[in-house]
């Protein structure tokens, strides 16, 4: 008796016609007022809903056919009891001699519709009548829909107080009962069905209960909608009368659903009060029922109420709602061994979203709800189902969003403990989740404990934490992630000196582990984060006089060297040569000699050992002169062997234009535009002397290579150094000089055919600015007053 | 008598649960309001007398559950709708996106003979909460949805001081009333005075 779904159609077609034949005839009886043929023919039309070929989406499709039709016959009931024409009792006799059960029952209730409209009978005993003919029907779908039929005729006619059919003093207890006693005969109609039928059909008969569910639910909502149904009865006789229903019918579909229906029809406040009642009945079903996501409906449910108002917090209080909810759950998790772990951290988000709604002081429970997750991991190797670990993420996510402060959960001693359990993708996904919140928070971290826990919570992106993931990482993931690491090393202060040294240690400590892969992006940071505190001390000169003071500059150098060195493993030289340049610059203006020098030698024994790459050279041997020229420490003798070097090494350059570049870029290391500044013009003029031979040599190069004229745009670069130390009155550099340098690049610029227009207006411009300076008159005009141009 | 059909409207409200589609007709039917919250189960109606022109109609008026979970025997409660109402909260912007996927399942669902001009009546509910300041959806805005969807009526409601909802269920009941019933033409093939003569027309399969 499978409906095949074509037959089905066919059956559903054919009903159809059924009720559309006698209703049409129906209709004729009567637009003629003719009672007798109306009642037959909608009996006939009733018979349709006899069938037991349609499933009930089918069956309810039929019903609604026959349901409008029978909007039509009440109508006409009303009017014709309402001209007298027979009265509604003889109305309520009459339909009972139809021949057949079914179409007899769905007249009846139509009939006991207009019979406690008419008010010629209280309603609780037209109701009590109706419901109890019902049990007629005894087969499941058929007499679930009758009897949804009568909940439905019968929906604005309870003798509720209030209602226009209001009774006598008990009038909303018959209201309740009639209500419950629908709602039992249905809920047992609808379990009796599952062992109906041969066993081969389960899983059908079961998908067709599960489509029939909101049939029985209804009577619960029609419930809550009772308006007599107060706190105190719903406490006394509505709960404890379903709940009854509920765990006595054993029934796994059953439960799970009602105990959901239950939690959504009624109100939140009745929960509240009626709590220990609710939770009690849950281990009492089935096991086989789904209580976590019922529980983590009713929890969602209560944390949304919660969050509705803070008026209502008392309440939760009151009723000491966390710490039962607390111990159902626990009971719940501990009698259903094989739920999931996913089941239970999903019943923990609930009861932690709880919490923190309700009890947002309260951290001790936030803690103790990741600790019972703790505990629920225990013994078990790290989680590897990914619809737990996602739980586990909105799990710790949650008081990051509640308290926007990492602090708080710093403070929980289970959150790391809880983190400990996910696999390291997901604890990574949870770093970087921690990050995000401190950095949207621009959250300060100002003790060294903090930033121990903090690094020990976020470990999974500090260093590897197995080797054999390493080739899976996406190459762009790991950027972004070290990047937001070395954020949050921005994000690690304290204004204590002793207190942000200690930090600065942890930190290193800690990325110390990186690896190659993470140190060039978490050394910088904490290099340039260690060079703010050196200059911190630096500008607190003097008072600096406690004795055990170990926060001192020379102390972080040291840090600092040790730091950087960790670079060369990796290997980047030039990234550890920067950073060499910028720690000499910080101890120069700490006016600490020796360790600039250091320094300096540090970033020297790079560039001849380390840096190989000739772009990378020039860019060095640049950052190098620009840091020395800045430096103002030095005493002669190791200002010479620096400066010594860094000549030597511009000389040493791969290409002839770099080479003049970086030896002309020397000459300002022995001149410093400053009150002591260094001037010797000697050494200058050597320079750009030296600077202009390495041209000449390009020049003839290029001529022998490619038969043109080579770089003149190199002289004039040369021309421009040699104006500027004219006018900062270097006596080397004389308008001599000057002349010959002018007349020499102007034969150039004739004897080269092709020329190069960028040189030909930097040149031009060149000459202006002579020109402008000859006519400018006063000292500097006399200066230029020899020059021809 | 043979009006007797059109005495009756049928009205179906949707939208997103908790939008206040039960509160609007309780309101409606039974002047009552409740703060409680109470999800809908099912399908249901409450019926209310109307007077349009001096004349009596009934107002069939289908609450539903705005949940999924809780609507499994599906929708064949559509049928013969005259008139759909479709629900949002001003304060929920969700619940305003979600019309459009409530005006399509019904039309595709209850298949009227003529969609495009099918009766519709947009409700924007709750504008009380807060003095209107937590609304994010402006009158605007929903309006210009409404003219966009062939110029739907629009009403902003508060079931719960009872703006506008007598109003609004004035209108709702009106254009029931102009929406063409889709009666289903029944002829059957023989007339059959006697009656009972049902089970030879079946076999011809004819469903008109
Ligand atoms: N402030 C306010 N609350 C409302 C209004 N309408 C409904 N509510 C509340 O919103 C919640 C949901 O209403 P309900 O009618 O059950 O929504 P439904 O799921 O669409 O049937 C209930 O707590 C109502 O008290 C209104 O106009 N103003
Ligand atoms: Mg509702």
């Amino acid at each position: 008796m499978l409906p095949h779904g074509d037959d089905e159609e066919k059956w559903l077609a054919e009903g159809i016609a059924g009720i559309q034949h006698n209703a049409f005839y129906m209709h004729r009886a009567l637009d003629s007022n003719d009672l007798k043929d109306a009642l037959r023919y909608s009996v006939q039309m009733l018979s349709e809903l006899r069938t037991s070929l349609l499933s009930p989406h089918k069956y309810y499709e039929l019903y609604m056919r026959a349901f409008d039709e029978l909007r039509k016959m009440e109508m006409f009931f009303r009017e014709e009891t309402a001209r007298g024409t027979i009265s509604v009792i003889e109305l309520y006799e009459l339909v009972q001699h139809a021949g057949n059960i079914l179409p007899r029952l769905y007249l009846l209730c139509t009939v006991g519709s207009v019979y406690i409209k008419s008010k010629e009978a209280p309603a609780k005993d037209v109701l009590k009548d109706l419901v109890e003919m019902c049990r007629g029907i005894q087969h499941p779908v058929r007499g679930l829909f009758l009897r949804s039929y009568l909940c439905q005729i019968s929906r604005d006619k309870l003798p509720d107080i209030g209602s226009e059919y209001e009774g006598d003093a008990d009038t909303v207890n018959h209201a309740i009962e009639f209500v419950i006693q629908n709602f039992t005969e249905m809920n047992k109609l609808w379990v009796r069905m599952q062992h109906q039928g041969p066993t081969r059909e389960k899983d059908k008969r079961e998908k067709e209960r599960s489509q029939l569910r909101d049939l029985v639910g209804k009577n619960l909502h029609v419930l809550s909608q009772i308006e007599g149904v107060d706190l105190d009865i719903y406490k006394e006789t509505v709960l404890p009368r379903v709940l009854e229903q509920v765990v006595n019918c054993k029934d796994e579909l059953a439960q799970h659903y009602l105990m959901d229906c239950i939690i959504q029809v009624f109100p939140d406040e009745y929960h509240l009060q009626t709590l220990e009642t609710l939770l009690g009945a849950f281990p009492q079903l089935q096991p086989t029922v789904d209580i976590k996501t019922v529980l983590s409906q009713l929890m969602d449910r209560l944390s949304n109420y919660a969050a509705s108002s803070i008026e209502v917090l008392p309440e939760f209080l009151q009723v000491e709602a966390f710490s039962k909810l607390s111990n159902a759950i626990g009971k719940v998790i501990e009698a259903q061994v094989d739920m999931p772990v996913v089941g239970a951290i999903t019943l923990y988000v609930s009861l932690l979203t709880f919490t923190l709604r309700v009890h947002p002081d309260r951290l001790d429970y936030v803690d103790q709800v990741l600790g019972a997750c703790v505990k629920k991991f225990s013994g078990r190797a790290k989680l590897e189902d990914s619809r737990a670990t996602k739980q586990i993420v909105a799990l710790l996510s949650a008081p990051l969003e509640k308290y926007n402060d990492i602090g708080t959960a710093l403070k929980l001693p289970n959150y790391p403990r809880v983190m400990d359990h996910l696999d390291n993708g997901t604890n990574k996904v949870m770093a970087v989740v921690i990050i995000q919140s401190i950095m949207k928070n621009t959250t300060c971290i100002s003790t060294a404990d903090k930033v121990e826990a903090l690094f020990e919570l976020i470990k999974g992106l500090i260093r590897d934490m197995d080797e054999t993931q390493d080739d899976e990482i996406d190459e762009e993931d790991f950027k972004e992630e070290q990047n937001s690491v070395a954020r949050l090393i921005h994000m690690l202060h304290n204004d204590d000196p002793e207190e942000m040294l200690k930090i600065i240690c942890t930190v290193r400590k800690h990325i110390i582990l990186g690896g190659p892969k993470r140190l060039p992006f978490t050394v910088p940071p904490l290099v340039f984060s260690a060079l703010k505190l050196v200059r911190h001390l630096q500008g607190q000169d003097g008072d600096v006089i406690g004795e055990e003071i170990s926060a001192t500059p020379k102390k972080i150098f040291q840090i600092l060297h040790q730091t950087i060195e960790a670079l060369l493993s990796v290997p980047s030289p030039e990234l550890a040569l920067r950073l060499y340049l910028q720690c000499a610059e910080a101890a120069n203006d700490c006016d600490l000699e020796p360790v600039a020098y250091e320094f300096f030698t540090q970033a020297f024994i790079l560039y001849e050992e380390e840096v190989a790459d000739s772009k990378a050279q020039v860019t060095a041997i640049h950052l190098i002169i620009g840091t020395l020229q800045r430096m103002n420490v030095f005493g002669v003798e190791n200002r010479d062997t620096l400066t010594h070097k860094a000549t030597g090494y511009s000389a040493k350059l791969l290409k002839k234009p770099d080479q003049c570049r970086a030896v002309y870029a020397c000459s300002h290391l022995f001149w410093v535009d400053e009150q002591d500044g260094i001037k010797d013009g000697e050494r200058v003029l050597l320079c750009l002397k030296r600077a202009l031979r390495i041209a000449n040599a390009a020049q003839q190069m290029a001529n022998v290579t490619r038969g043109s004229s080579g770089p003149v745009i190199l002289f004039i670069e040369i021309l421009n150094k040699y104006l500027y130390f004219f006018e900062k009155g270097n006596p080397q550099v004389t308008s001599s000089v000057l002349q010959g340098l002018i007349e020499l690049i102007k034969t150039e610029m004739q004897t080269d055919g092709s020329s190069d227009p960028s040189a030909d207006a930097f040149f031009a411009s060149t000459l202006r600015y002579i020109q402008f300076q000859k006519q400018k008159g006063g000292a500097m005009g006399e200066k230029y007053d020899p020059i021809k141009i | 008598m043979a009006s007797r059909r059109r005495m009756l409207l049928k009205v179906i409200i949707l939208g997103d649960s908790g939008v206040g589609k039960t509160s609007l007709m309780n309101q409606y039917v039974n002047k009552k309001f409740s703060n409680q919250y109470k999800a809908t189960i099912g399908a249901d109606f409450l019926t209310k007398e109307v007077q349009i022109d001096d004349r009596l109609f009934t107002l069939q008026i289908w609450d539903t559950a705005g949940q999924e979970r809780f609507q499994s025997l599906g929708v064949a409660f559509y049928r013969g709708a005259d008139c759909c109402v479709l629900v949002y909260d001003v304060n929920v912007m969700k619940s305003f996106d979600n019309l459009n996927n409530w005006r399509e399942e019904f039309l595709l669902q209850a298949s009227p003979s003529d969609p495009e001009n099918f009766p519709f009546i947009v409700l924007g509910n709750k504008i009380d909460i807060d003095g209107g300041n937590s609304r994010v959806v402006s009158e605007k805005k929903a309006k210009a949805w409404c003219a966009s969807k062939g110029n739907i009526p629009y009403f902003e409601t508060s079931a719960k001081e009872g703006l506008n909802v007598e109003a609004a269920f004035q209108c709702i009941a009106m254009n029931a009333l102009k929406n063409e019933p889709e009666e289903d033409i029944y002829l059957p093939d023989t007339i059959d005075v006697a009656g009972g003569g049902r089970q030879l027309q079946r076999s011809s399969g004819c469903e008109c």
